[in-house]
C-alpha cells in the first residue's frame, strides 16, 4: 500500500487495539476449556487482529508484524496437534487420550496443564496461520491488481494530456 | 505358490478314473517316478525359454529360435518316453495347488488323447522352430518373436494337459493373447494389426462365453476337474445352457462358421506362425475341448444337433470359399476351416467310431497341413509371391518341394495310400454307423460333398503352386528364376510328408496311439485297427464318389471361379464382424456424447435428481408426516428463520456480486442467532467470526471481479432449476422431520453433558467435545484448514507466475483473466 | 493401547505438517517417503495381527464407543489399506522421479500426505461423522492436487471436480445429520443396532440416500460425469493416485455402510441395475476415446460397476469377489496411468493419433502396459482374471444371469479398448517427432526443463525423450504388486472371503466396537 493511501486515524486506532486483541485471543485459547472460547475462536480472533493491520497498512504491515512464513504456523500447528495424540501412547493411553499434569509452582501456585491444551494450541496455530496465509496471498494479488489498474489509469491520463 | 506333492495314478483300463485328488486325503497319494512329475516343469520350461529369448534375443540372432525350440523338443522326448505307459492306459497326473478357493487348481493329466495332442503340439512345434530359423533372416526383434512363439507353445501344451477346466481356460486365453501378438508381429502393417484384433475379439468373445459355460458346468458338477465331471456327468437346464456356451467358445476358437472369418485374416502373420497356430495347434483347441466333452454330453440338450450342423456347414463353407482363393496361403486357410468343420463333426458326435476316426484325422491333418503351410512359406520366401496366377514352372525348378507337396496334398485330398485316406475311410465308416435318421444322412451327404471340395481345392493348390501356366504374369519370379531353398528350410516339411506317406502304407504302429486316444475320450470304444484296405464297402464307394466329383470340380475350376465371383454374395462372416464392431463403436460414441456432454449444470441437475428420486420416491410413498409437530419453540426462532429464508432468496436473485455476498453473510448471521436462541453461545461465536472473515475475504476477491453477475436474463431452464432446488429443500426438510420423529433412543450427546466436567475436566462442553471427545475430528478439520491455506498459496502462486510469464507487465495478464472469469460464472 | 491401527493416519499427518513447514524439497521427499513407508509397515503389521486375532477397535481419546470416535481395524479395512498404501508409495517414488511433479510448487508432498492420511482414516474409522471428516481431509487435498500446475484446462476441469464433490459432501453431511436425528448416534456399530428400531420407510430411504451419496464419490452411474472430465488433465502422478484410490474409497464406504448399517434393506435390484449401467456406459465411454488417459479414466467408471455388482449380490461369494476386485484394481489402474505418464514423458503426448511404434522405442513401457492391460481386461493368469472369475462364480451361483452376462460382455469391450491403446501407441509406425514442449514440463513451469531436454531429444530423429529410471522402476514395482496379487490369489481371496463373512455377519465387528 502506498504511504499516501494510509489513513492516520485508522492506523493509530489499529495500533492501539492490535496487542489487546492478540491478548484476548490468547485468553480465549487458554480459558476455552471452561468458558466460551478455545483454540478455534482464539485463532480467529488473532487472525482478526492481523486483518485490522492489513486494512490499515496493507500486506507489508502484516508481514512486519509477523515476519515469518505463515506456513510455519500451519505446519507446526498440525504437527503439534498430531504429536499430542501420539504423546498419549507414551503415557500408556490410547491415541489422543487426555492427560493432566498438576504442578506446584512457586509463584503461580497450582497449575493444571492438560494435554488437551497443547492440542488446542495446535488448533490455534493453524487457524491463525490460515488467516495470515490468506492475507499474504489474496491481499497481495488484490494489491498488485489495484496497482496495475492505477498504473493503467495513470498511463491513460498521461496519454490524453498532451 | 504352495505345491502339494505331485502324484501319479494309473488305471489299468485306461478309462476315466475318478482320481481322489482332493487335498487332505493322504491315501490318494501314490508313489511317483521322478521323471513323471515333469508336467508342470515342462510347461514352465516354455515360459523360461520365453524369458531367455527376451533377454538374449539381440545377441543370438536367428539362433534364438533354435534355443526356444529346445522346450518343445524336450517335451516331445519326454512324451515319447512316457508313451509306453500311457498307451497301456496309465495316465500321468500331477497336481499343484493354485487358487482352490475359486476352483482353480494346477491339475495336469497326460492320457492317451493328451499324448496325441502333445505329439502335434510339441512334435510339430519342434519342426516349426527349426523351420522358422531358416525362414527368418536376422532382424532386431526376433527375440520378441521367439519368446511369444514359445510362450504360445507352452500355453497350448498346458491347454491339452490341463485336467482342471479353469486351468484349461487360463491356457485357452493365453493362446489367444500370444496369438494376438504373433498375428500382429509385423505391427507396422495395418492389415496385420486389424487381423490380430479380429482374432482377439472373436476368440476372446467366445472365451468369455466359455468361461460362463465352464463355471456353470463346474457348479452343477460340484468340481472343476474334467475327469471328475465326465465320470459323473451332471444334467439339467443349467448344464444345457452351459454346454451351448462352451460350444460357442469352442466354435470361435476352431473357426467354425459363422465365426471363421478371423482365420483367413490371421494369414497376415509370418508363415511359421500360420503353419503352427492355424494348422496344428490353436485352431485345434476348440476341437480338442469338443472331443473331450462329447462322449459325456453328446446326448444332453442341443449338443449333437448344434455340433453336427455347425461342423457340416463349416466344412462346406470353407471348401467352397477355398475354391476361389488365388493366394495359396488363403486357400490353405479356408481349407483348414473346412477340415476343422470335418473334425468337429467327427469328434463332436460323441459316438465311439467317429471319435476314433476323429482322432486319426486330427493326427493326419496336423501333419499334412503343417507341411503344406511350410511349403507355401518356402514358395513365398523364394518367389516373393503366393499368388497362383503369378507362379509358373515351379514344379520343374523345385522338384523336391513339388514331390513332398504332392504327397502331403494327396493326404489332404484323401488319396490312397496316404494316412489322410485311412483317416477319411475311418470317418466315413464311423458316420455310416451314426444311425441318426434323416439328419444323419444329411450329415453324410455334407461330409462327402465337403470331401469332394477338399479334393478339388487341393488339386487347385498343387496346380496353382507348381504347374507351368502360360498366362502367368506379375512381379513374382517364376520358373528358372526362382532360387533353390536351403535344405534346412525344406527338411521339416519333407519329414512331415514322409511321415504321412509311411504311416499310410504301414498304419499299424499308429494303432496304439490313435486307439488309446479314442479310448481316453470314450472308454466304451473298442478300438478297431487302422487299415489301408478296408475291403469293398460303402466307405470306399463314398471315397470314389468324392474323387470323381472333386476331379470334375477341379476341371471346371475357371467356370466355378467366375460363377462364384458373379453369384450374389452370401452374407459373409467378415462382413458380420465388421458390422458388429462398427455398430458397437457407433453406439458407444452416441451414448458417450449424450451422457458426457461436458456441461456442469447438466451434471449437477442429473445428480441432484438422482438424489431426489431414488431415496425420495419410496420415502414419499411409504412415510407420512409425524403428528404433534410444533412450528417453533420460541417465536424469535420463526422471525429469524423468515429472515434467513429471505436473505437466502435474495442471494440467489441478486444481480450485484457485492449484494450477493452481503445477503449470504446475513444468512450466516441468522443461523448464528438461531444458535444463540438454542443456547449455544460458543457455536454462535464461531459462526459469527467465520461469517465475518468470509465476507472480508469475498470483498478481497470481489475487487478483481466485475461488479455484476454475467448472466442475468431469465431463461426457461431457470424455472426448472428453481423447481429442482425447491424440491430438494422440501425433501431435506421433510426427511429431517421424519428422521427426528423416528428416534426411539436418547442421543449419545447426553453423555457429553454428564461427563464433560467430571471425566474430561472442562466446563465448556463444546470445547471438550472439540479437543477431547472428538479430537480426531478436530485434527482432521485443522488439516483441512491447513490444506485450504496451502491451496490458496498454490493457486495464487500460479497466477503470479503466469503474470510474470506474460509480457512482463502485470496489466498484460488481464485479458486472460477475463476469459477464466466467464468460464467460472457460466 | 493399540498403536498400529492409528499410525497409518497419524504418521502421514505429522509428515504433512512437517512438509508444510519445511522449505527444502529434498527434506520433504525424505519425510514423505518415510511417513508413507512407516504407515505401510504399520498397516501391514496390523493386518497380520487382525488376521490372527480378529477385528481391533481403538477408542480414540480413551472414550469408548459410542461416546468417542473409534478406529476399527478389520480384515476389510486393513486389506484395502495395505494395498492402497503400497500403491501410494509407488506413486510417490514415481512423482519424485518424474521431473516437474513435486518441483512445480512446494506443496506436492504435504498435500499428498494429507491425501494419504484421509484415505487411511476413511478406511479405518468406525464413526460416521469422522468418516465425513476423513473424506473431507482426502478431498480437500485432492482439490489442490488436481489443479497443481495450474494450466487453464486443468483449472476449468478442476472446477467440475470441486463443485460436484462439494455437492456430494454437503449431501453426505446432511445424511449423517439425518441418521443422527433418527438414531441419536454417529458411531457406526451403535447406529447399526439402533437403526433396527427405525421405521422401515425411513430406514430404507436413509440407506438409499447414503448409497447415492457415496455413489457420487465412487463414480457409479448416473453420478460419474465429473470423473472422466477432470482426471485426465491433472499431473500424471496425481491422476494415477486418484484413479487408484479415491473412487475405491467410495466403493469401500458403500460396502461398509450398506453391509453394516442396512443389512435388512438390501437394495439388491437397484444396486445390480446401477452396476450394469455403470459397467456398460463406462466402457462405451472408453471405446469412444482416443487418448490414453481418457480411455483409462472411463475404465475407472466401468470397473466400479464390477465392484458394485459383487456387493449387489449380498452373498459372501459376491462380496468376496467385490473386495478382491477392489484390491486388484487399486494397483492395476494406478500402474496403467503411470505407464501413460511414461509415454507422455517420452513423447510429450498421450493422444493415440500422435503415437506409434513404442514397442521398439520404449519396450519397458510396452511390457508394463501389456501386463497391466491384460490384468485390467481380466485375462488369465493375471490378477483381474481372478477378480472376474470370483464375480462370475458368485453371480452364477446367485442365479443373477443378466448382470453376469453383462459383466462378461463388458470385459470383451474392455479388452477391445485396451487393444486400441496397444495397437495405437505401441504398435505401428512411429508418428511425428516428440512434441516440442513436454506436458510435464509445462505443468511444472520449470524453466530448466524447457531449456534443456526439449530442445533436441538425444539419439537422433525418432528417439524419445529419456524416461527417468525412477519412474520406470516405480511403475515396475506397482506392476509387480499386481503380479503378486495374481500369484497370491489364494491367500488374498481367502482374506476377502473372510472379510466378506465378517461384513455380512456383523457380530465380530459389533463386538469389537461395543464391547471393548
Amino acid at each position: 500500500m502506498r504511504p499516501e493511501d494510509r489513513s492516520l486515524i485508522l492506523d493509530t486506532c489499529v495500533r492501539a487495539v492490535f496487542h489487546t486483541i492478540l491478548l484476548l485471543s490468547l485468553y480465549l485459547l487458554l480459558s476455552g476449556h471452561n468458558q466460551p472460547g478455545g483454540g478455534f475462536v482464539g485463532g480467529l480472533v488473532a487472525g482478526a487482529a492481523f486483518v485490522l493491520r492489513y486494512v490499515a497498512g496493507g500486506a507489508d504491515e502484516v508481514h512486519r508484524m509477523a515476519p515469518f512464513r505463515p506456513q510455519l504456523l500451519l505446519g507446526s500447528g498440525v504437527v503439534l496437534a498430531a504429536l499430542t495424540g501420539v504423546g498419549s501412547w507414551l503415557a500408556g493411553g490410547e491415541l489422543l487420550e487426555h492427560g493432566k499434569i498438576d504442578l506446584h509452582l512457586p509463584v503461580l501456585g497450582d497449575v493444571h496443564a492438560s494435554s488437551t491444551l497443547a492440542f488446542d494450541i495446535g488448533v490455534f496455530l493453524v487457524v491463525a496461520g490460515l488467516v495470515l496465509t490468506l492475507l499474504e496471498s489474496l491481499g497481495d494479488v488484490a494489491e498488485t491488481e489495484e496497482q496495475a489498474a492505477a498504473e493503467r489509469e495513470a498511463g491513460a491520463g498521461t496519454g490524453a494530456a498532451p | 505358490m504352495p505345491h502339494a506333492p505331485p502324484r501319479c495314478r494309473a488305471t489299468p483300463t485306461g478309462g476315466y478314473h475318478v482320481a481322489a485328488l482332493r487335498p487332505g486325503r493322504p491315501g490318494a497319494r501314490g508313489p511317483l517316478h521322478p521323471l513323471e512329475a515333469l508336467l508342470l516343469v515342462l510347461v514352465s520350461l516354455h515360459a523360461a525359454a520365453a524369458v531367455v529369448a527376451l533377454a538374449l534375443g539381440p545377441r543370438l540372432g536367428r539362433r534364438v529360435l533354435l534355443v526356444c525350440g529346445l522346450a518343445p523338443l524336450a517335451t516331445s522326448i519326454w512324451a515319447a518316453a512316457q508313451a509306453p505307459g500311457v498307451l497301456d492306459g496309465a495316465a500321468v497326473t500331477q497336481r499343484a495347488s493354485w487358487v482352490p478357493a475359486l476352483g482353480v487348481e494346477a491339475t495336469f493329466r497326460l492320457d492317451g488323447f493328451a499324448l496325441l495332442m502333445v505329439a502335434l503340439v510339441s512334435g510339430i512345434g519342434t519342426l516349426i522352430f527349426a523351420y522358422a530359423a531358416a525362414y527368418f533372416s536376422d532382424q532386431p526383434h526376433l527375440g520378441r518373436f521367439a519368446a511369444t512363439l514359445v510362450a504360445f507353445a507352452g500355453s497350448m501344451l498346458g491347454l491339452v494337459l490341463a485336467d482342471n477346466i479353469l486351468l484349461l481356460f487360463v491356457f485357452w486365453e493365453l493362446t489367444s493373447i500370444t496369438s494376438y501378438l504373433l498375428i500382429g508381429f509385423e505391427d507396422t502393417k495395418g492389415p496385420a494389426r486389424a487381423a490380430a484384433l479380429q482374432a482377439m475379439l472373436i476368440t476372446g468373445g467366445g472365451g468369455l462365453a466359455l468361461l460362463g459355460g465352464l463355471v456353470l458346468l463346474g457348479q452343477a458338477a460340484g468340481t472343476f476337474e474334467l475327469s471328475e465331471i465326465l465320470a459323473a456327468t451332471p444334467g439339467g437346464t443349467a448344464v444345457e445352457v452351459a454346454l451351448v456356451l462352451v460350444l460357442l467358445g469352442a466354435f470361435t476358437k476352431s473357426a467354425q462358421a459363422p465365426f471363421h472369418s478371423w482365420l483367413p485374416g490371421a494369414m497376415a502373420a509370418p508363415t511359421p506362425v500360420s503353419a503352427y497356430l492355424h494348422s496344428a495347434t490353436m485352431v485345434k483347441a476348440g476341437v480338442y475341448l469338443i472331443a473331450r466333452m462329447a462322449p459325456g454330453f453328446a446326448e444332453t440338450g442341443l449338443w449333437r444337433p448344434l455340433v453336427l450342423t455347425v461342423g457340416a456347414a463349416t466344412m462346406l463353407v470353407g471348401g467352397y470359399r477355398a475354391l476361389r482363393q488365388r493366394d495359396l496361403k488363403l486357400l490353405l486357410a479356408y481349407g483348414t476351416v473346412s477340415q476343422l468343420g470335418f473334425m468337429v463333426v467327427l469328434l463332436g458326435a460323441g459316438r465311439p467310431d467317429t471319435t476314433f476316426a476323429g482322432a486319426a484325422l486330427l493326427l493326419a491333418h496336423g501333419a499334412f497341413k503343417a507341411a503344406l503351410f511350410m511349403v507355401v512359406g518356402v514358395i513365398d520366401h523364394q518367389a516373393h509371391t503366393r499368388d497362383l496366377r503369378e507362379l509358373s514352372g515351379l514344379g520343374r525348378r523345385l522338384r523336391g518341394l513339388a514331390v513332398l507337396s504332392v504327397v502331403a496334398g494327396a493326404s489332404m485330398a484323401g488319396l490312397p495310400p496316404l494316412f489322410g485316406f485311412i483317416a477319411k475311410e475311418a470317418a466315413f465308416e464311423g458316420l455310416l454307423h451314426l444311425e441318426l435318421g434323416t439328419g444323419g444322412t444329411l450329415v453324410i451327404a455334407a461330409v462327402v460333398a465337403g470331401s469332394a471340395l477338399t479334393f478339388a481345392y487341393t488339386a487347385r493348390f498343387l496346380w496353382g503352386a507348381f504347374a507351368t501356366k502360360p498366362a502367368a504374369t506379375g512381379e513374382g519370379l517364376t520358373g528358372p528364376a526362382v532360387p533353390r531353398p536351403a535344405w534346412t528350410f525344406v527338411t521339416p516339411a519333407a519329414l512331415l510328408a514322409a511321415l504321412t506317406a509311411v504311416t499310410g502304407l504301414l498304419p499299424a504302429p499308429l494303432n496304439p496311439l490313435v486307439g488309446q486316444a479314442g479310448v481316453a475320450l470314450d472308454p466304451t470304444l473298442d478300438p478297431p485297427n487302422l487299415y489301408l484296405w478296408h475291403g469293398l464297402n460303402t466307405a470306399l464307394l463314398l471315397s470314389a464318389v468324392t474323387m470323381a466329383v472333386g476331379t470334375t470340380l477341379f476341371l471346371l475350376r475357371d467356370r466355378i471361379e467366375r460363377w462364384q465371383a458373379g453369384a450374389p454374395g452370401l452374407p459373409s462372416a467378415e462382413g458380420g464382424y465388421n458390422a458388429s464392431v462398427a455398430g458397437v463403436m457407433r453406439l458407444a460414441t452416441r451414448v458417450t456424447a449424450v451422457v458426457q456432454n461436458g456441461s456442469l449444470p447438466t451434471y449437477l441437475t442429473v445428480i441432484i435428481l438422482t438424489i431426489l428420486i431414488l431415496p425420495g420416491v419410496p420415502l414419499a410413498a411409504r412415510a407420512s408426516l409425524p403428528e404433534g409437530l410444533v412450528w417453533w419453540d420460541r417465536p424469535l426462532q420463526a422471525g429469524v428463520a423468515v429472515l434467513v429464508v429471505v436473505a437466502a432468496l435474495a442471494t440467489a436473485v441478486a444481480r450485484r456480486r457485492f449484494a450477493a455476498v452481503l445477503f449470504l453473510g446475513a444468512v450466516g448471521y441468522g443461523v448464528a442467532v438461531l444458535f444463540v436462541v438454542q443456547g449455544a453461545p460458543d457455536l454462535a461465536l464461531t459462526q459469527f467470526l467465520v461469517e465475518t472473515l468470509a465476507v472480508v475475504l469475498f470483498v478481497f476477491v470481489l475487487r478483481s471481479l466485475p461488479e455484476r453477475f454475467h448472466h442475468v436474463r431469465w431463461l426457461p431452464v431457470d424455472a426448472s432449476r428453481v423447481a429442482v432446488s425447491a424440491a430438494v429443500g422440501v425433501f431435506v426438510a421433510g426427511f429431517a422431520l421424519l428422521a427426528a420423529a423416528a428416534r426411539t433412543e436418547p442421543s449419545v450427546s447426553a453423555a457429553y453433558l454428564e461427563q464433560s466436567l467430571p471425566e474430561a475436566g472442562g466446563r465448556n462442553v463444546v470445547n471438550v467435545i472439540l479437543v477431547d471427545f472428538r479430537a480426531l475430528d478436530t485434527l482432521g478439520e485443522i488439516t483441512v484448514l491447513a490444506v485450504a491455506a496451502v491451496g490458496i498459496v498454490s493457486l495464487v502462486g500460479i497466477r503470479r507466475r503466469r503474470g510474470q510469464a506474460g509480457t512482463g507487465t502485470p496489466s498484460a495478464v488481464h485479458p486472460g483473466h477475463e476469459g477464466e472469469r466467464e468460464e467460472a460464472t457460466r | 493401547m493399540n498403536v498400529l491401527v492409528p499410525l497409518p493416519i497419524v504418521l502421514p499427518l505429522i509428515g504433512a505438517g512437517l512438509c508444510i513447514a519445511l522449505r527444502s524439497l529434498a527434506a520433504q521427499r525424505v519425510v514423505a517417503v518415510a511417513a508413507v513407508t512407516g504407515a505401510l509397515g504399520a498397516a501391514g503389521a496390523a493386518l497380520a495381527g487382525v488376521e490372527r486375532h480378529g477385528p481391533v477397535a481403538v477408542a480414540v481419546g480413551g472414550w469408548p464407543a459410542p461416546r468417542g470416535i473409534v478406529l476399527v481395524g478389520d480384515l476389510l479395512a486393513l486389506l484395502l489399506l495395505v494395498v492402497s498404501l503400497a500403491t501410494v508409495l509407488a506413486v510417490l517414488v514415481y512423482a519424485v522421479g518424474q521431473r516437474g511433479t513435486d518441483e512445480a510448487s512446494g506443496f506436492f508432498h504435504p498435500l499428498y500426505l494429507v491425501l494419504t492420511a484421509g484415505v487411511a482414516a476413511s478406511f479405518l474409522t468406525g464413526d460416521l461423522f469422522n468418516l465425513f471428516v476423513a473424506i473431507e481431509v482426502m478431498l480437500s487435498a485432492s482439490y489442490v492436487l488436481i489443479t497443481l500446475g495450474g494450466r487453464r484446462s486443468q483449472v476449468r476441469s478442476g472446477m467440475t471436480y470441486v463443485v460436484i464433490n462439494l455437492l456430494a459432501s454437503t449431501v453426505l453431511v446432511t445424511v449423517i445429520g439425518l441418521i443422527y436425528a433418527a438414531t441419536g448416534t454417529v458411531n457406526m456399530a451403535d447406529a447399526a443396532l439402533r437403526l433396527d428400531a427405525v421405521p422401515d420407510a425411513v430406514r430404507t430411504s436413509l440407506g438409499v440416500l447414503l448409497l447415492v451419496t457415496f455413489g457420487i464419490k465412487a463414480a457409479i452411474f448416473p453420478l460419474f460425469f465429473w470423473l472422466p472430465d477432470s482426471y485426465p488433465t491433472a499431473p500424471t502422478a496425481v491422476t494415477a493416485v486418484f484413479a487408484g484410490l479415491l473412487t475405491k474409497v467410495g466403493v469401500y464406504t458403500i460396502i461398509r455402510t450398506q453391509g453394516l448399517l442396512f443389512p435388512h434393506d438390501r437394495a439388491s435390484t437397484l444396486i445390480l441395475v446401477l452396476a450394469g449401467l455403470t459397467m456398460v456406459v463406462g466402457v462405451f465411454g472408453a471405446i469412444a476415446q482416443d487418448d490414453i488417459k481418457r480411455i483409462l479414466s472411463f475404465h475407472i467408471v466401468s470397473q466400479i460397476g464390477y465392484m458394485i455388482f459383487g456387493l449387489g449380490l449380498f452373498t459372501v461369494a459376491g462380496l468376496a469377489g467385490a473386495i478382491f476386485f477392489v484390491a486388484h484394481q487399486i494397483p492395476v489402474k494406478t500402474a496403467l496411468f503411470l505407464v501413460g505418464g511414461m509415454v507422455e514423458t517420452g513423447t510429450g503426448t498421450s493422444a493415440l493419433n500422435r503415437l506409434g511404434g513404442l514397442i521398439r522405442t520404449a519396450p519397458a513401457a510396452a511390457a508394463l502396459f501389456l501386463l497391466g492391460a491384460l490384468s485390467l481386461a481380466g485375462l488369465p493368469p493375471f490378477s483381474g482374471f481372478f477378480g472376474k472369475l470370483a464375480l462370475v462364480q458368485a453371480g452364477l451361483a446367485a442365479e443373477a444371469w443378466v448382470i453376469t452376462g453383462v459383466s462378461l460382455f463388458v470385459s470383451i469391450l474392455t479388452l477391445f479398448s485396451m487393444t486400441k491403446i496397444w495397437a495405437g501407441a505401441f504398435w505401428g509406425e512411429q508418428r511425428a517427432e516428440p512434441a516440442p514442449a513436454p506436458r510435464t514440463a509445462d505443468a511444472a513451469g520449470a524453466v530448466a526443463t524447457t531449456g534443456g531436454a526439449a530442445a533436441a531429444p538425444e539419439g537422433g530423429p525418432g528417439a524419445l525423450r529419456p524416461i527417468p529410471r525412477l519412474m520406470t522402476w516405480a511403475t515396475a514395482g506397482l506392476v509387480g504388486v499386481t503380479l503378486f496379487v495374481a500369484v497370491a490369489a489364494q491367500p488374498i481371496y481367502e482374506l476377502s472371503e473372510r472379510a466378506a463373512g465378517e461384513l455380512l455377519d456383523r457380530t465380530a465387528y459389533l463386538e469389537a466396537v461395543l464391547e471393548q
